[in-house]
C-alpha cells in the first residue's frame, strides 16, 4: 500500500479493522523475527514462575488451617446422608415405584405417571436398584444443600447490588473449573467418603439456582414491590412474603436445573469412591471396555435425569389439578401389592432382565467395527492429515511426503502468504477491509498451527477480539488472565486444549447449526433429534468413550469426536429455538410483502435469531471445555491430562492451576461471545 | 480394658501363648475395594480370612489413586494390592509422614512388558524377539505417529515405561498414552476383533491376558545395571534398553491398625496370594460372569490349607 491510498483508508477505519490491523502487524513481526528471537514464539522456561508450587504450598497451608471446621461439617453431613440412605435402601421397591407413579399423576396426569412407572421399572429390570438408591440418596442430600447455598447467594446479590458483579464471577468460576481439578483438595478437607461427592456436586449445582433466583427477583414487577413497601412490611417480610413468591416460576426453573446438574456430577463423585453407587458401576464396566453394560448403567442415570427433569419441570409451569383420588388409589394398591406379595418379591440386585440386551449391543458394536474398519480408518486418517494436524502444528510441519504426498518448503509458505495478502488486498479494495485482514490472519494461523502460535500474537489477538466485543475492560481482563497462564508454565498445554476445543467448537457450530436449521424448518427432524439431544446431555460422558475408542482408537480424532458429541447439543437447541421463535408480527409483515420461504429465513428469521444462536455458540464453547477433561481419558495432551496427572498424584497445586487455566480460557471465550451477542441485540433493538 | 480382653482371650483360646490380641472386635475393619477385579479377589480373600478370625469386615469402594488420604485418616484400614509401577506420589508422602505403613508383599508375581495380541505375530514375523520390531514399525504406523510405529502406552499418570523402552532400544515407535485402563482394553479388543496390528504396554496378572491372547515381546532382562549404566545392553548409549524392572505388589495399612486390631494386623501382614490362585478367580468373574463373593467363597472352601494357617498363627 502506498501512503496516498493509506490516508483515506485510515480515515474510515472501523474499530474492527484497527484491531485486525494491529494483530496482523504483530503476527507478521513475530514471523519475521522468529529466527533472531526464538523467545517470541516459545515462552522461555526460565521466565516461568513456579506458580503451581506456590499455589500448592499456599493451598496446603490454607486447607490444613480450615480442615478441622470442614471435618466437623463433613461429620454433620453424614447424618442426613445416612438417613437418606437408610430410608431409600429399606423402602421395598414396589412402594417406591408406587410413590413416584402417584407423584407423577399429581404433577402431570397420565403421561407423567406413566413416565415415572416405566422409568423406575427400567431401573428395577437393570439390576442396579441398590446402586441407584445410593445415588438417589446422594442427590437427595446434595440438592437441598445446593438449593440453600444457591438461593442464599442469589438473595445476597439481589439485596446488595454492589456485590453482583463479584457474585457473577464466582458463579462462573464454580461452573467452569473442572470438578476433577478440585477433587483432591476436597478429599483433604472433608475426608474420604460420599460427603466429598456430595460437596462436589453441590458446588456444581448451586450456580444455576443462584442465577435463576437473581433473575427471578430482578424481574418482579415494580408495582408488586411498591405494594409491599406501602403495606409497611419489613425488608425481610417484603422479600419472603411478596418478592420470592412472585418469582416462584423462575426459581422453579432454577430448582430443575440444579437437580439436573447434581445428577450429572454423580459419575464424578464415583471416581473417589466410598460409595457403591451407579457411577461406580459405570466406571467398573468402563474399565473392562464393556460397552453394553456401561451403556445400561449409564441409561439408569439418564432415566433418573429424565424423570426428575420432566417432573420438576412441571413445577415451573402453571398446571391444572388432577384428581387426588387417583393418587390415593395408586398408593393404596402399592401397599396392598407389597403386603400380598411380600414373600415373593424378587431381590432387585438379582434381576438381570437387561443382560441379553447389553450383550447384544456389545456384539453389535463388534460387528460394526469389523465390517466397517477400512472406510472408518480412511475417514480418520483423512480428517487427521488434512484438517486436525495442519490446525495443530501448521501446514509447514503437517505437510509431509507420506501425508500429503509432498514436502512443504519455505517457498510454499511465502507463496501462501503472498496469496493471502492478495486476497486481503482485493477484499479491502472492495470495501471489506476487516474481512480481508481476518482472512490474512486465519491463513497465517493455518500455516503456523495453533500449538505453535507466537505468544505475543495470541495475546494481541485476544486483546483485539475482546476490545471489539466488550471494550477496554474486557481486553485488559483477557490479557491479564492469559498472562497468568503464560507465566505459570501451562501455556503450551493451554494452546493444545485451545486447538482441540477450537476445532470441535467450529465443527459443532457448522454441523449443529445446520441440524438446528433443519429442525426448525422441518418438524419431523426435530422429533428425531430432540430425544437424541436429551440423551447426549444426561448420559455419563464416559460411556461414549468406549465405542469411539473401539472404532477410531486412542488419539486426537477420538477425543475430537467425543467432544463434538457433547458440545453440539446446545448449538442445535439454540439455533432451532432462535429460528422458530420469530415474533408473529415480523413474520406477517414479511409474508404480506410477498417474501418466499427462503427469503424469510435469510432476511427475517436468521438476523432475528442471531443473538440466540450466539448464546448457543457460547454454551457450545463451555461444553467443549467441560468435555476436554473427560476426553483426556482417551489420551489427549492438553490441560485435561494435567488435571488427571494432578488427581493421580494428589498434586493440589498443579490440579488447581490447570483447572484455573481451563476456566480462564472458557471465561474469555464466554465474555467475548456474550459481548458480540449483546451488540447484536442492541442492533436489533431488543 | 486391654488386660481384660487378654484374659478373656486366654480363657477362650487355651494354650495361645503367642497369639496376638484381637483388639476392637466389634468395630468393623474397612478394606479398600479399588477399580479392578484382581484387587477385588485379593481383598475379599483377606476379608474372609479376617471374618474367619472373628472380625467384622466392611468393604469400601475407593479410587486407587485417591485412597491414601483415606488410609492416612483411618477412614480405610487397609488396602491390599498396590502396584509399585503405578502408585501415586501421595503414598510415599503419607508413608514418610508416618500415617500409612507398608505391611509386606502380597506375593503376586507380576510382570509388565511390551505386548501384542497373538495374531500380530503374523503381521510382524520374528516376534516375540524384540529385534523384529525394528523392521516392521511401518506395520504399526498410524496417522498420528507416521513415519514411526504406534505404541499404546500406559495412561500418563502411571508413568511412561513404554516410551522409555522405545528410546532406550532406539526403536522407531512413538508412544501414545492411553488415558485410562478402559482405553487400553478397548484397543486390545478392537485389535483382536479387527485383526489389526497393535503394540501395547501391558501387565499380568490381568484377565485380558488370556481373553485376548496377549503375548509379551522378549526384551533383554531388566537388570539393575540397565537402568543406571548406558553401556549395558544392546544400545551402548542409553539406559532403559531392556525389559521392565520387576514390579512389586504390596499391602499397606493405616498406622493405627496395629494397636487397634493386633491380630488382624498380623493376618494381613502375613497374607499372601499367588498368581495361580488369583488368575482363575478373575477369569471366573470377568469371563464367566460370577459374583466375586461366590467365587471367593468357593475358593476359600476348597483351599483352606492355603489360608487357615495364617489365621490360626495370629489367633491361637
Amino acid at each position: 500500500m502506498t501512503a496516498i491510498t493509506d490516508i483515506p483508508a485510515q480515515a474510515r477505519l472501523t474499530i474492527g479493522a484497527k484491531a485486525a490491523l494491529i494483530t496482523v502487524v504483530v503476527g507478521a513481526l513475530c514471523l519475521a523475527l522468529e529466527g533472531i528471537a526464538p523467545w517470541l514464539v516459545k515462552w522461555p522456561t526460565a521466565w516461568e514462575l513456579p506458580a503451581t508450587q506456590w499455589v500448592g504450598a499456599f493451598l496446603d497451608w490454607f486447607l490444613n488451617g480450615i480442615k478441622p471446621a470442614m471435618r466437623l461439617f463433613s461429620d454433620l453431613m453424614t447424618y442426613p446422608m445416612d438417613a437418606a440412605n437408610f430410608v431409600l435402601a429399606n423402602t421395598p421397591w414396589p412402594i417406591l415405584i408406587g410413590l413416584v407413579t402417584a407423584l407423577g399423576w399429581y404433577l402431570g396426569g397420565l403421561p407423567m405417571a406413566a413416565l415415572g412407572f416405566f422409568g423406575l421399572s427400567f431401573v428395577l429390570a437393570s439390576g442396579y436398584w441398590t446402586e441407584s438408591m445410593n445415588t438417589l440418596a446422594l442427590v437427595a442430600v446434595s440438592v437441598p444443600v445446593a438449593l440453600v447455598v444457591g438461593g442464599g447467594i442469589g438473595i445476597l446479590a439481589n439485596e446488595i447490588p454492589r456485590v453482583k458483579n463479584f457474585v457473577q464471577a464466582v458463579l462462573d468460576v464454580m461452573q467452569t473449573v473442572p470438578t476433577f481439578a478440585y477433587l483432591t483438595p476436597l478429599l483433604l478437607l472433608f475426608g474420604f467418603g460420599p460427603v466429598v461427592g456430595l460437596i462436589a456436586s453441590a458446588i456444581y449445582a448451586a450456580p444455576p439456582m443462584a442465577r435463576n433466583v437473581m433473575l427471578g427477583l430482578e424481574r418482579v414487577e415494580p408495582e408488586i414491590k411498591e405494594a409491599a413497601i406501602m403495606s409497611g412490611g419489613t425488608r425481610f417480610q417484603q422479600l419472603f412474603q411478596v418478592e420470592i413468591p412472585a418469582a416462584a416460576t423462575q426459581i422453579m426453573v432454577g430448582v430443575n436445573q440444579c437437580l439436573m446438574a447434581a445428577l450429572s456430577m454423580v459419575i464424578i463423585a464415583a471416581v473417589i469412591g466410598g460409595f457403591n453407587d451407579i457411577g461406580w458401576e459405570v466406571l467398573l464396566t468402563m474399565r473392562k471396555a464393556q460397552f453394553g453394560e456401561s451403556l445400561m448403567a449409564g441409561l439408569v442415570i439418564v432415566v433418573f435425569a429424565v424423570v426428575i427433569d420432566r417432573m420438576s419441570g412441571m413445577l415451573a409451569t402453571e398446571r391444572k389439578r388432577y384428581d387426588q383420588r387417583v393418587v390415593w388409589a395408586v398408593l393404596g394398591f402399592t401397599v396392598l401389592f407389597t403386603a400380598a406379595f411380600w414373600l415373593w418379591l424378587p431381590n432387585p440386585s438379582e434381576l438381570t432382565l437387561l443382560d441379553p440386551l447389553a450383550g447384544a449391543i456389545d456384539s453389535g458394536l463388534t460387528a460394526f467395527t469389523q465390517a466397517n474398519g477400512p472406510w472408518l480408518d480412511a475417514l480418520k486418517n483423512n480428517s487427521l492429515f488434512y484438517v486436525l494436524l495442519p490446525l495443530r502444528i501448521g501446514l509447514d510441519q503437517a505437510v509431509l511426503p507420506f501425508t500429503w504426498g509432498f514436502q512443504w518448503t519455505p517457498g510454499m509458505s511465502y507463496g501462501l502468504f503472498a496469496a493471502a495478502a492478495v486476497i486481503a488486498a482485493l477484499m479491502a479494495w472492495r470495501g471489506h477491509l476487516t474481512g480481508g485482514l481476518v482472512v490474512l490472519i486465519l491463513i497465517g494461523m493455518l500455516e503456523t498451527g495453533i500449538a505453535n502460535l507466537p505468544w505475543p500474537f495470541v495475546l494481541t489477538g485476544a486483546a483485539a477480539l475482546s476490545y471489539v466485543a466488550g471494550g477496554w475492560r474486557l481486553a485488559a481482563l483477557s490479557v491479564g488472565l492469559l498472562c497468568t497462564i503464560l507465566v505459570s508454565g501451562l501455556w503450551e498445554r493451554a494452546l493444545l486444549s485451545l486447538y482441540l476445543s477450537g476445532a470441535a467448537v467450529f465443527s459443532c457450530a457448522v454441523v449443529g447449526g445446520l441440524i438446528g436449521l433443519a429442525s426448525a424448518v422441518w418438524e419431523p427432524v426435530w422429533k428425531i433429534v430432540r430425544p437424541i439431544c436429551d440423551m447426549l446431555q444426561t448420559i455419563p460422558l464416559f460411556v461414549f468413550l468406549i465405542p469411539v475408542l473401539m472404532v477410531f482408537q486412542i488419539g486426537e480424532f477420538s477425543a475430537f469426536l467425543a467432544i463434538c458429541a457433547y458440545a453440539i447439543v446446545p448449538m442445535i437447541r439454540y439455533t432451532r429455538h432462535g429460528l422458530v421463535n420469530t415474533p408473529a408480527e415480523m413474520m406477517e409483515a414479511a409474508i404480506s410483502s410477498g417474501a418466499t420461504e427462503w427469503q424469510i429465513m435469510r432476511d427475517v428469521r436468521a438476523p432475528y435469531a442471531a443473538p440466540t444462536i450466539l448464546l448457543g455458540l457460547n454454551q457450545t464453547i463451555l461444553y467443549a471445555f467441560a468435555m476436554l477433561v473427560i476426553a483426556a481419558l482417551i489420551g489427549t495432551t492438553g490441560l485435561g491430562q494435567s488435571i488427571y496427572l494432578a488427581l493421580g498424584q494428589a498434586d493440589v497445586g498443579l490440579g488447581i492451576s490447570a483447572g484455573a487455566a481451563m476456566a480462564i480460557l472458557a471465561l474469555i471465550a464466554d465474555r467475548m461471545v456474550q459481548g458480540f451477542a449483546e451488540e447484536r441485540r442492541k442492533a436489533l433493538g431488543l | 480394658m486391654k488386660k481384660l480382653s487378654v484374659s478373656l482371650l486366654a480363657m477362650t483360646v487355651a494354650g495361645s501363648a503367642y497369639a496376638a490380641d484381637m483388639g476392637a472386635v466389634d468395630e468393623p475393619i474397612k478394606l479398600a475395594i479399588n477399580e479392578w477385579t484382581g484387587q477385588h479377589v485379593t481383598t475379599h480373600v483377606a476379608g474372609e480370612m479376617l471374618k474367619a478370625a472373628g472380625y467384622n469386615v466392611e468393604y469400601v469402594t475407593a479410587g486407587m489413586m485417591n485412597q491414601f488420604q483415606a488410609l492416612a485418616d483411618g477412614d480405610i484400614d487397609a488396602t491390599l494390592e498396590i502396584w509399585s509401577s503405578n502408585v501415586s506420589d501421595e503414598y510415599a508422602k503419607k508413608v514418610s509422614e508416618g500415617t500409612v505403613v507398608e505391611i509386606g508383599d502380597l506375593g503376586l508375581d507380576a510382570k509388565e512388558g511390551i505386548a501384542y495380541p497373538a495374531h500380530v505375530a503374523d503381521l510382524c514375523p520374528g516376534l516375540p524377539a524384540w529385534e523384529a520390531l525394528k523392521d516392521c514399525a511401518q506395520v504399526f504406523a498410524t496417522a498420528e505417529t507416521l513415519p514411526g510405529g504406534r505404541l499404546v502406552d500406559y495412561p500418563a499418570d502411571w508413568g511412561t515405561p513404554g516410551a522409555d523402552r522405545m528410546t532406550g532400544l532406539e526403536l522407531p515407535f512413538k508412544a501414545v498414552p492411553a488415558g485410562s485402563e478402559g482405553a487400553l482394553i478397548a484397543e486390545l479388543r478392537a485389535s483382536t476383533e479387527r485383526k489389526s496390528p497393535l503394540l501395547i504396554t501391558f501387565w499380568q496378572p490381568h484377565w485380558a491376558m488370556s481373553a485376548y491372547d496377549v503375548q509379551f515381546v522378549e526384551l533383554p532382562a531388566g537388570e539393575e545395571a540397565c537402568f543406571n549404566d548406558p553401556a549395558w545392553g544392546p544400545n551402548p548409549n542409553a539406559v532403559n534398553d531392556c525389559d521392565f524392572s520387576p514390579s512389586r505388589i504390596f499391602k499397606a495399612s493405616w498406622s493405627g491398625m496395629e494397636d487397634k486390631w493386633p491380630a488382624a494386623y498380623e493376618i494381613l501382614t502375613n497374607y499372601q496370594l499367588a498368581v495361580e490362585d488369583q488368575q482363575p478367580m478373575m477369569g471366573a468373574i470377568d469371563v464367566d460372569g460370577g459374583k466375586v463373593e461366590e467365587v471367593v467363597g468357593a475358593w476359600m472352601a476348597e483351599n483352606e490349607g492355603k489360608w487357615r494357617p495364617v489365621v490360626d498363627a495370629a489367633t491361637q
